[in-house]
């Protein structure tokens, strides 16, 4: 059930799915839906993520049978048909997915049998049906994954010991997902993996067909892709090895990198090196500029992935003090909020923060607004500008939504994006 | 009042369409015979849904909040109003840059079945409850109006229990239309219908109402108020970045008029129909002719003819010798131009200005004005290709690979990757209007034609998502008789 919400972060379920598609080289999503989801749904996810858009089509490129009053009354699926024969005509996509809007979802047109026609001659045409009603954005990747866990991923394949896929990362979701992605790709490439990250390199439809021949799943997020991952292992024998937090700076970094040495039992001389090199690089900057940063007590407002990076990060490897974390992505299940808990609480010497779960705008100033302790810091969305200047907080705009700045390969993740996160912190006044 | 009410739909005024190929001169003959037909598009790509308008329109109000009784992605665009709002702000000087109050109900599969009344409710309620708003607009999205929730006795049921908001239900469901300014006449048709209810206010001498709508910069609203008060007028800027008070204040005016054609274009007619307002339609002040035409527009209206040629003689004198410079950079350049209905036929005489010719013109909608403004552009072009479509991208990469344009002007996305020099007529965060923005709008077509390194270097690496074979079809291929 979805709650009221106010200035909410990211779009429905649809505008989700969009956004994993998005990401993909070469996919084309074909909207069943309202004339305008196609730039609501790119809008609110894509459009409020750095102002990087897909890679492909996206906005008002996107197919899409615009459906109007005569489609509601009477029907949509003749309109769908000439949508995806258009589609497959024009666009040089190597995959076609079918998404369902609210208005044909409520209406109730037979998406799939019209998607069955097409791929009985030979196109791949897909249907993904999630109407935007049925939730936010948030279930938009899982619900991708499953798609292709049930429709695109080929069984059988003959394993790989050296390939990994890694999930958790949401496209746009996260604005500095690509370069999140970039940062793990080259760190685990340095351990000797061949790296599935789907997003980046120029990964299509092919590289996901054949990622059941990985050895390992790495889910970096405290929460994310439970079913899919199950469903992983029944379906393809490929296990899952969970990540609870994104991973900024050293000490998080290190700990990621030893897990994943341990799961695969890679080569520990050519780990402990690897480590070793990349702390060394971190710390040589770091150790260039000591005191430069004032100290900071910080708040975050952060998707749950973020936030324990940005929480651990700060106060484990940059001494700051931690007073209070929102979690303001909606999580259901209390043992993911646990888990979330454990990770931002968990830290080494500092103080535990106050944690808080809230994904409405009006209830997150509040928190903030009332908060007693002093905070000089705060990291947050575009959304939670406005509570930062009223009480006359720094403000370092880190998490989603976010318009003010453009992201294209940046990333506060892994050992050289805590340098970057670092280096946006600095603040002269 | 009037006795033939307007729906709010624009599809509804006869003579309308939406989806047509064909070239300036073979449309306006068409058209004068009567022979354009509705048509419709076989294969589309997404359109702007009216709804994003309705919200778009209002959403820098003050003391307002604004619900969307839907799920949470009809709210997807808001943020582009959003973003408008927060950097008019900071345009305005305002230290403490605000968030608007947006509250979105959030159908979901329960409330398809059973309704979003309570939901409805609860969210007006949080709205009272949280900011004590003077307006709380309710804006209904495709959902809602599908599963049949009745937000107008929702709302007027609320308007009981809180009798200090004034609760104003706005019909600007998706599916309505085709079209999306039709959201911009559903938000006026609610004005008027809850704000305004033909109560008759006392005349204020000068008054001249100006719509403008969120894509209207704070140097375009400096420049439209300088110009307006050159003539003695008061200005009542509305309704981006007013209030409840300015919206009340509509009746008192001498005179309206609209900085967009298809902005308060129709509530303008009710103004007259209620409250015998007089009013200016002619088109958007951009570049020399469009501004002058703008301006003696609502000079006319209110008396001061002989005020305005002194001033326009002026402006010109001022202006002339500096669009000559741009001239001398643009002429005989070749453009196709993408736009708005107000923004590409106002670009259109923008580029007459500097002595360039049309090639090719993609507008979303055909009618009287177009028809105005196509027999205007058949005066002093050769043949163009015209384009009735709303975006459709896919189009118009077919015709611009075709026509080979030196200056593309509109949305850069595609013809950018095509190495097309490109400049953009909407930017709502810096001048297009007046006849200071017509400087601007020039130097930046001539610099980016004179340095057009980025796109053509980006054309080698970029590759637009479309088949090769497409090329060779022809753009029109997909329209087709009979639509809705």
């Amino acid at each position: 059930m979805s709650q009221i919400m106010e200035n909410p972060k990211g779009g429905c379920v649809l505008a989700g799915i969009n956004s994993v598609l998005g990401a993909i080289d070469r996919v084309c999503p074909v909207y069943h839906s309202g004339p305008g989801c196609c730039m609501q749904t790119t809008a609110s996810d894509q459009g409020q993520s750095g102002h990087k858009h897909a890679c492909f089509v996206s906005g008002v490129s996107l197919p899409s049978s615009n459906m109007l009053e005569k489609e509601v009354v009477f029907g949509g699926t003749d309109k769908l048909r000439t949508t995806i024969q258009g589609s497959i005509d024009i666009i040089d996509a190597d995959a076609y997915f079918v998404l369902t809007g609210c208005t044909a979802g409520i209406i109730g047109d037979d998406v799939a049998s019209v998607t069955e026609e097409f791929l009985e001659k030979g196109y791949p045409v897909y249907p993904i049906e999630a109407p935007g009603f049925i939730g936010d954005s948030n279930l938009g990747y899982e619900t991708v994954w499953n798609t292709f866990l049930d429709k695109i991923i080929e069984p059988d394949l003959p394993k790989d010991d050296k390939l990994v896929n890694i999930f958790g990362i949401i496209p746009y979701h996260d604005p500095f997902w690509s370069g999140t992605l970039e940062e793990i790709d080259r760190i685990l490439s340095r351990l000797g993996l061949k790296v599935n990250t789907f997003f980046t390199k120029g990964q299509g439809i092919d590289t996901i067909r054949k990622c059941s021949s990985a050895a390992l799943n790495i889910i970096i997020n405290p929460w994310l892709f439970k079913g899919p991952a199950s469903k992983f292992e029944s379906k393809f024998g490929v296990p899952s090895l969970r990540i609870p937090g994104l991973f900024v700076g050293a000490t998080d970094t290190t700990r990621f990198v030893r897990k994943v040495a341990e799961a695969l039992d890679l080569d520990k001389d050519l780990v402990e090196k690897v480590i070793r090199d990349e702390e060394e690089y971190v710390y040589k900057y770091l150790s260039q500029s000591i005191g430069v940063l004032s100290w900071k007590r910080f708040a975050v407002v952060s998707d749950a992935n973020n936030a324990v990076g940005f929480t651990r990060y700060l106060a484990n490897d940059y001494s700051f003090t931690p007073v209070l974390v929102i979690v303001s992505e909606p999580v259901i299940r209390p043992d993911d909020k646990e888990r979330i808990i454990r990770e931002i609480e968990d830290l080494e010497y500092a103080r535990p923060p106050k944690v808080l779960f809230l994904t409405e705008q009006y209830e997150i100033n509040q928190a903030i607004r009332d908060e007693e302790e002093e905070i000089t810091l705060l990291v947050g969305s575009s959304n939670d500008r406005e509570i930062a200047l009223e009480k006359d907080i720094q403000f370092i705009l880190g998490s989603f939504p976010m318009s003010e700045r453009l992201i294209f390969n940046r990333t506060y993740a892994g050992y050289r994006g805590s340098l970057t996160f670092t280096e946006d912190i600095y603040d002269n006044n | 009042m009037s006795n033939v009410t307007y729906s709010g739909v624009r599809e509804s005024v006869p003579g309308r369409l939406n989806d047509l190929g064909s070239t300036g001169k073979k449309v306006s003959e068409d058209y004068k015979k009567g022979c354009l037909k509705r048509a419709d598009r076989s294969f589309a790509q997404g359109l702007q849904c009216q709804q994003i308008n309705s919200m778009a329109a209002l959403m820098s109000l003050e003391d307002s909040v604004f619900i969307s009784h839907s799920p949470q992605g009809c709210v997807g665009c808001a943020i582009m109003a959003v973003d408008m709002y927060r950097v008019g702000q900071i345009h305005r000087g305002v230290k403490h840059v605000k968030n608007p109050r947006l509250i979105v109900t959030n159908l979901d599969q329960k409330n398809v079945v059973f309704g979003g009344e309570k939901k409805l409710r609860e969210a007006v309620q949080k709205a009272v409850e949280r900011y004590s708003p003077k307006l709380a607009f309710v804006f209904a999205s495709c959902a809602s109006g599908i599963i049949g929730d009745d937000i107008d006795a929702i709302c007027g049921d609320l308007q009981r229990e809180y009798p200090d908001t004034l609760i104003i239900p706005i019909h600007c469901e998706g599916f309505k239309s085709k079209i999306c300014a039709s959201g911009f006449d559903a938000a006026f048709i609610s004005i008027n219908k809850y704000i305004l209810k033909n109560n008759k206010v006392p005349k204020q001498k000068g008054l001249i109402n100006l719509f403008a709508p969120t894509t209207v910069s704070y140097a375009d609203q400096k420049e439209m108020e300088r110009m307006l008060r050159l003539l003695g007028a008061e200005v009542n800027y509305i309704p981006f970045y007013s209030s409840l008070e300015k919206i009340r204040k509509i009746p008192a005016a001498e005179a309206s008029t609209s900085i967009c054609k298809v902005f308060a274009d129709e509530f303008m007619k009710t103004l007259w129909e209620d409250y015998e307002i007089p009013y200016s339609h002619t088109v958007m002040p951009i570049g020399i002719r469009n501004t002058d035409k703008w301006y003696r527009g609502i000079a006319k209206v209110i008396g001061k003819e002989n005020e305005v040629e002194e001033i326009i003689s002026r402006e010109h004198e001022r202006i002339e010798p500096l669009v000559k410079k741009i001239r001398d950079r643009l002429q005989g350049k070749r453009v196709f131009i993408c736009g708005g209905t107000g923004r590409s036929f106002a670009a259109a005489a923008l580029i007459d200005d500097f002595g360039m010719e049309l090639v090719g013109l993609e507008t979303p909608t055909y009618d009287d004005d177009a028809q105005t403004d196509i027999e205007y552009l058949n005066g002093i072009h050769k043949d163009f290709v015209v384009d009735i479509a709303n975006m459709q991208p896919f189009e118009q990469v077919n015709l611009v690979k075709k026509l080979k344009p030196d200056a593309f002007i509109g949305v850069p996305e595609w013809a950018a990757k095509l190495g097309i020099p490109t400049t953009h007529v909407l930017d709502g965060k810096r001048p297009t209007m007046g006849y200071d923005g017509l400087l601007f709008l020039g130097n930046k077509i001539a610099d980016q034609l004179e340095n057009p390194g980025f796109n053509k270097k980006l054309a080698q690496h970029a590759k637009l998502p479309y088949k090769e074979s497409w090329y060779q079809e022809s753009a029109f291929k997909y329209i087709t008789e009979g639509g809705n």
